[in-house]
């Protein structure tokens, strides 16, 4: 029952190429992702765990096909939409 | 939850491939290493993943020798893994 993070000694990946004078965000986006993760974390609305559990539950050709933002994006909304506190619509709406 | 390691104590994974969030990767399991340290108190990942009531239990930095997770190398790799992973195994030279 592994699922696709959990690669560590599995053969087929690069090295990790570290991003010289890497940016923390290289998209506005991606600071409001990080911004929204901490507001429902901290008001309880999940956990961390649940958060994490929720990234590695991502469908595996989606989860490597994602950016490290885009699958923190993926965990808020499948969490939001699980937990009824927002419809699949009502996100899409904007 | 009690403390049962101490450091330089021999442990035996877990061979658990649950469905669900867990901090022992697939590479570690039923992998037996040497605790190195107490990393403090924190609760179970696996059951917090899940709703699930978690008391804080022990963690510790446990290392293992690469040809026993990988089958060969020579150098070591260290994890930080919950108590709840961890079975006693015997001294190294005696299993």
């Amino acid at each position: 029952m592994s699922r696709i993070n959990d690669v560590g000694g599995m053969q087929g990946f690069p090295p990790v190429a570290p991003e010289a004078d890497e940016p923390p965000f290289h998209a506005d986006w991606e600071a409001h992702v990080f911004a929204l993760n901490r507001a429902l974390i901290g008001r309880g609305v999940y956990n961390l765990d649940e958060f994490r559990d929720a990234i590695e539950r991502m469908p595996p050709q989606r989860y490597l096909a994602s950016s490290y933002y885009e699958k923190w994006l993926h965990a808020i909304t499948t969490l939001l939409a699980e937990k009824g506190i927002l419809t699949r619509e009502e996100m899409a709406g904007g | 939850m009690a403390e049962l390691f101490r450091p330089g104590d021999r442990v035996l994974t877990s061979r658990t491939d649950p469905p669900h969030h867990t901090r022992l990767p697939r590479y570690a399991r039923g992998a037996r290493g040497t605790v190195v340290e107490r990393q403090g108190s924190h609760p179970l990942p696996d059951r917090r993943a899940r709703q699930l009531p978690a008391e804080p239990e022990p963690v510790y930095t446990v290392r293992f020798a690469a040809a026993e997770l990988f089958g060969e190398g020579d150098h070591t790799v260290t994890v930080d893994l919950w108590q709840s992973y961890l079975r006693p195994a015997a001294p190294e030279g005696e299993e």
